[in-house]
């Protein structure tokens, strides 16, 4: 007896290609059904527009998508995703021809004849098996050596979903290595092994050629393997494993304007005649963030390297999404009318305000996530609610107030913004007047102007600059605070007026460039103001300097001593500087730098600035900064060097609060220059 | 339950060096920001979470030259309902007694259940207007209190002592109470939140409209006159106390008992 | 001839320090203003204190109503108004104390008398009184008079009149009928209570002994709790004591944390960074003991002590004892 092909076997009597039918027209419709109900929470959510730059966009979905460019960052679980990967890409084809083969014995895909058929039939079965051998390491890498990222504090986990897709997905493995194992029992031939590893193995397990057994497995195989198959397309959509389906669409409609915060809702002429500002309600999220949490994972990279996370602050990441995918999918089902919302308040009960306010937007999560989910709008959304409805920590209040008062958070007055040029020694800083013209427009900013501490980095800077004879003025008592950490906050109402200051002051003045050693000011300037003006960081004016030889260093200070560099967010993450302060400090003679094991876009924050240098949390265990001082003091740090007032604050607190004093200090790239400049002489 | 809240408008002087002025009757305010009384804020903040859980009206009255109506309009995005302004060219210069007389003569004809203000204003450091006011109203009145709550026709609240001692305290409606920094966490007023009341109207009173005479008000209705002020004398730095532990212990002692410092 | 009367205060029958303090600051205005000191003496039962303050004082008001067992401004200033309203010229002294702030400015009012609250000095001049206070966050001092006024009442700082004994013969006590025995207080005291430690609110602190990273990484907490108990005060610390959960978090002062204005600030072990110092801003008086003489808090510190916590705390508390007698 021949073996007898799924396509001529009827079922129950019902012709097999009615089966097929059948299932293929019920799985398509509920398929389509449940797509359908989350298409429509999509199109609820507010409007964002996300399909400018198609190029760009095609890019990102080949480089992130389809290249899974940022699962290696986790090697080993990255290496794992890759392969899972490719095997679904590859065997896409198979399960078309598989869907097909119920409908006539000989069905193919176009193309696919011959040796081509014949190619892709041995790289298929090397495929099963690989994906196979996956789906097991998964399984005994959840159980038995679960990560702590796969923990979901504060909420309820999907990890028993992961079983069931690994499960599923070994299934549709075995059932076709029952399927061909089958068919290679009863044809068998020498040397398939070599060609079909994954038949040959199933044939292994399969009884006598020509029983009515082989038979009965080889249609049962098939058919059992169409139902997985069809089972897991619909489990996707009701799952965390969404993410299949919607990652690679995340990934091309992902936000394109980096380092910049969403306006208050898009397409809206007066945000403030609107009836809520920002996000309180689950439908007040852009279709694109509502796309986000149905696309998140729950694999817990952005929390595995959130600070707020590691230090123990109740905010992580990734339970922002599962929270809000779990409020989605309970609120909006697919069958049955929506739950009532009107006794939860998204933001408030299901995200609290402890969450919302310990985010520092460093984007350190943002940097980690393979499929570029978005958290930092998000969160700026909710604060806008919060801020709408008055509920903001009373430490954030105060300063917020005195920036409304006096244009800076340290209640300085005005007219003493440029206080800190008085006692410069042989250095003139000019305070442009309307209408006077300079190179450099400096813009100091308030931590610059006022904090004692970081008015050494601004006369540093002052010195740098006259040193290098560049010809600059600042804006002086005209200076108003950035509003860098305003707008992150959510008062974007202030946002906008301090913005508006600094653009009428820029306009008034005649200058190339402006400069800012303050990262935080810099971002804001570069990406949120809705006036472009020329602006680059300090330490890309000092590569700059140092490349036209108009700066040179001398080792005095240094003397050999082991520096690690401090990427700040806002200069490497949210803008992608992280090697002209590295070439700077590579000119300094005598450094020998060592790099910490977070650097670059994987940088420890070390609690914020701006701002939330004011804002007191009650849960963490540890402050960031001590955080990152330990890492410090593990590559054997003696100098840590960083490019932010902000960083240097925190962390030259936590050098003393650590007791790495006399150990360890940190200086600004802008004063390590300064002291170790050739031409200055110093006391 | 109505509720008046009394505000004031201080030059922030927390932060600011502060210099004498000409004449040394005053100090120089014109580089100094203006706010609502600290106090004050918490005051307006405890009438309106007392009108979001038992309803009723709030009012928000301040004694206070032109550019105080921010500070009103602020408290009106807080929350009050509506806000006056009394101000004449004839107030400057009142003294606690006299603000108090110019918002009793407002407040007596107006309907209320309780008078809230602040303590304590961060510029005269008095503490007078309320309880000065409560007596002109012939109301009972409290100072510092640090929550409070309602009872039919009668609050009752806690009012701080000294050392973390509080006494609990029952009072008879209408009654004032000025209250204490840190009874509730005042909400945070955003520039949308004040522009959603740009157009209230804010009424200015003067002198005539409430119907005093200028004798009543100003350095003439006031009973206490500042004569001269002066910086307290201040070394550079602190004055270091040496000898040994024991000796210095002693001196610092007296100092502190000087001082205020043992209670 | 201007008559000094001294109110005094008193809780759970005893007499307050402000009492004292009032009247040694009654005694030397009496002297300077030639007018005769009185005390009144406001009680459900003079019993013992009555006789306490005629040590100390020619004559003692008493007016015992079971409404005075503990204080009550509201029949307070009733008794006060009917008492005082034909004594006139008089100046009136008492403490500024929290149960005081309730009474003096509505009690001026009754009495149509002028008011300068906490005072912390005097002068007489021409037979006219003028008091020294503190104004613009206690950052000001600030001379007033009271234009003329025959009638006036003033409150105290604590601690700016410290006591001793005048030791003189003993003075009479005379007890006055109630005038507000048939009134029913407006006001109606219903019981103590104390602050759980939770509620120690350090922004409203009078006197504060804030604890920073100075005090060692295994201090001994109980030394300076005791000497924050002595003076009356509590404790409060830098970010650093917060971290090692030494003290909880609503201790900490700074910009991070409470601001606080205190009358009194004593430093122990506090450096004096910059988010720290900007939390104690409003304190008038800051008093640093720290082991670094360079440590900036000397620089915003009126008084200083460079020394070893351990020997200075405990010499300091006892010295406080000493003179709390």
């Amino acid at each position: 007896m021949t073996l007898l092909e799924p396509a001529d076997v009827p079922i129950a009597g019902i012709p097999a290609y009615i089966v097929a039918l059948i299932i293929l027209t019920l799985a398509l419709c509920f398929f389509a059904f449940v797509m359908y109900r989350r298409i429509d929470l999509l199109r609820r959510g507010m409007p964002d527009p996300r399909f400018s730059d198609i190029g760009e966009r095609i890019k990102l979905a080949l480089v992130y998508g389809f290249g899974q460019y940022r699962q290696p960052r986790y090697l080993g679980a990255g290496v794992l995703h890759i392969l899972l990967f490719a095997g679904f890409m590859i065997l896409s084809l198979r399960s078309l021809t598989l869907i097909g083969l119920g409908f006539s014995p000989d069905f193919h895909l176009p193309l696919l004849t011959g040796s081509a058929a014949f190619a892709y039939e041995v790289l298929k079965d090397y495929v099963v098996l690989m994906v196979l051998a996956v789906c097991i390491i998964c399984i005994v890498r959840r159980a038995v050596f679960t990560p702590a990222r796969y923990d979901h504090p504060g909420g309820k986990g999907h990890g028993s979903e992961a079983y069931v897709i690994l499960g599923l997905v070994s299934a549709l493995m075995i059932t076709d290595m029952v399927f061909d194992g089958s068919a290679l029992k009863q044809n068998g031939a020498q040397g398939h092994a070599l060609f079909f590893p994954a038949a040959s193995i199933g044939a292994l397990f399969m009884p006598e050629k020509g029983s009515q057994a082989l038979n009965y497995l080889h249609i049962g195989g098939y058919w059992a393997h169409i139902l997985v198959f069809f089972g897991l397309l619909n489990f996707l959509p009701i799952s965390k494993h969404f993410h299949v389906i919607t990652a690679i669409p995340n990934v091309f409609f992902s936000n394109l304007n980096k380092g910049a915060i969403k306006p208050v809702e898009c397409g809206v002429d007066d945000w403030m005649e609107l009836p809520e500002c920002g996000v309180g309600h689950f439908e007040r999220f852009t279709w694109k963030h509502i796309l986000d949490f149905y696309s998140c994972a729950d694999c817990g990279r952005c929390s595995d390297n959130c600070p707020a996370t590691t230090v123990g602050r109740t905010l992580s990441p990734k339970m922002i999404s599962i929270k809000a995918r779990d409020f989605a999918y309970e609120h909006y089902p697919i069958f049955g009318a929506e739950k009532d919302r009107s006794k939860i308040q998204f933001t408030g009960d299901v995200v609290t305000g402890d969450e919302i306010w310990a985010c520092t937007t460093c984007g350190a999560c943002e940097a980690e996530c393979p499929i570029l989910i978005e958290y930092i709008d998000k969160i700026v959304d909710m604060r806008r609610y919060l801020i709408d409805q008055g509920d903001v920590p009373q430490s954030l209040q105060k300063p917020m107030q005195q920036i409304k008062k006096k244009g800076n958070a340290y209640g300085g007055s005005k007219a003493k913004r440029a206080a800190w040029t008085k006692d410069l020694e042989g250095v003139e800083v000019r305070e442009l007047k309307k209408g006077e013209a300079a190179d450099l427009l400096f813009f100091v900013d308030s931590c610059g102007s006022f904090d004692p501490r970081i008015q050494e980095i601004s006369k540093s800077f002052a010195r740098i600059l006259t040193a290098s004879g560049s010809d600059f003025g600042i804006l002086g008592a005209d200076e108003t605070d950035s509003g860098n950490e305003i707008r992150r906050l959510g008062e974007e109402g202030l946002f906008e007026q301090v913005c508006q200051k600094n653009i009428a002051a820029f306009l008034e003045r005649d200058f190339k460039e402006i400069v800012t050693f303050d990262p935080h000011a810099f971002n804001t300037i570069r990406n949120d103001y809705p006036e472009k003006f020329p602006i680059v960081h300090a330490s890309q004016l000092m590569a700059r300097l140092v490349r036209n030889g108009r700066l040179s260093f001398t080792g005095d200070y240094v003397q050999g001593k082991v520096v690690t560099y401090h990427d700040p967010c806002y200069l490497g993450r949210h803008n992608g500087i992280y090697e002209d302060p590295r070439f700077v400090l590579g000119r300094i003679p005598g450094i020998r730098l060592r790099e910490m094991e977070r650097s670059r876009s994987r940088s420890f924050c070390c609690s914020g600035g701006g701002l939330l240098l004011w804002y007191e949390n009650e849960q963490e265990r540890e402050r960031m900064g001590e955080v990152r001082v330990k890492m410090a003091s593990e590559v054997g740090a003696e100098i840590v060097v960083t490019a932010c007032p902000f960083c240097l604050i925190n962390l030259e607190d936590a050098i003393k609060t650590t007791g790495n004093e006399g150990k360890m200090e940190v200086v600004d790239l802008v004063e390590l220059v300064d002291r170790s400049l050739g031409t200055h002489a110093r006391e | 339950m109505d509720i008046i809240v009394c505000v004031k408008w201080v030059p922030d002087t927390s932060e600011a060096d502060l210099a004498i002025a000409g004449g040394a009757k005053d100090i120089k305010k014109d580089d100094l920001d203006h706010d609502i009384n600290d106090w004050d804020r918490f005051a307006v903040e405890e009438a309106v979470q007392i009108k979001e859980k038992v309803g009723g009206k709030v009012t928000v009255v301040s004694v206070a030259p032109e550019d105080a109506e921010e500070m009103l309009r602020e408290s009106l995005a807080r929350g009050a309902d509506e806000a006056f302004h009394l101000w004449d060219d004839a107030f400057e210069g009142s003294d606690g007694y006299a603000v108090a007389t110019i918002l009793a003569k407002f407040i007596k004809d107006r309907p209320f259940d309780l008078i809230l203000t602040g303590t304590l204003a961060d510029d005269d450091c008095s503490g007078q207007v309320g309880g000065m006011l409560a007596a002109m109203l012939g109301v009972p009145n409290a100072v510092l209190v640090s929550s409070i709550e309602f009872l039919d026709r009668k609050v009752k609240f806690k009012k701080e002592l000294e050392g973390g001692l509080y006494e609990a305290v029952e009072m008879d409606l209408p009654a004032q109470l000025s209250v204490a920094t840190g009874l509730n966490e005042p909400r945070f007023v955003s520039i949308r939140a004040v522009r959603k009341v740009a157009s209230a109207e804010i009424p200015v009173i003067d002198c005539g409209e409430l119907g005093l005479d200028e004798s009543q008000v100003g350095p003439q209705g006031s009973k206490i006159q500042v004569e001269e002020v002066a910086m307290p004398p201040e070394g550079e730095g602190a004055e270091i106390i040496g000898g040994g532990a024991e000796e210095a212990a002693g001196r610092l002692a007296e100092i502190l008992k000087e001082k205020g410092g043992i209670g | 001839m201007t008559r000094i009367f001294v109110l005094a205060e008193h809780r759970l029958q005893k007499l307050r320090d402000a009492t004292w303090e009032a009247l040694e600051a009654g005694r030397k205005l009496a002297a300077d203003l030639g007018g005769e000191l009185n005390c009144i003496l406001l009680t459900d039962n003079a019993a013992g204190m009555a006789d306490e303050l005629a040590k100390e004082c020619p004559k003692v008001l008493v007016v015992e109503d079971p409404k005075f067992e503990t204080f009550n401004s509201d029949s307070a200033m009733k008794a006060l108004a009917a008492i005082l309203s034909d004594k006139a010229p008089f100046m009136l002294v008492m403490g500024n104390s929290n149960s005081m702030m309730d009474l003096a400015p509505g009690l001026a009012v009754a009495l149509d008398a002028a008011l300068a609250t906490d005072c912390f000095a005097f002068e007489v001049k021409d037979g006219r009184p003028a008091a020294f206070r503190q104004m613009y966050n206690y950052k000001v001092n600030a001379k007033v008079s009271f234009k003329g006024a025959e009638k006036i009442v003033v409150t105290l700082r604590g601690g700016a009149f410290p006591f001793s004994s005048g030791g003189g013969a003993a003075g009479a006590v005379e007890k006055i009928a109630s005038p507000v025995a048939d009134e029913a207080p407006r006001k109606r005291f219903l019981n103590y209570v104390e602050a759980e430690k939770g509620d120690v609110d350090i922004a409203s602190a009078d006197i504060i002994v804030s604890l920073g990273r100075g005090i060692g990484d295994e201090p001994d907490m109980e030394i300076f709790e005791s000497l924050a108990d002595a003076m009356g005060g509590v404790l409060a610390c830098s970010r650093p004591i917060v971290d090692k959960n030494l003290l909880p978090k609503y201790h900490q002062v700074g910009t991070s944390g409470v601001e606080v204005k205190p009358k009194v600030y004593l430093a122990l072990g506090i450096s004096g960074a910059f988010q720290h110092v900007g939390g104690i801003k409003g304190a008038p008086l800051i008093v640093a003991v720290n082991k670094d003489a360079k440590a900036p808090i000397f620089r915003v510190a009126q008084y200083g002590i460079v020394g070893d916590l351990n020997e200075v705390v405990p010499a300091l508390e006892e010295k406080i004892k000493d003179l709390k007698g």
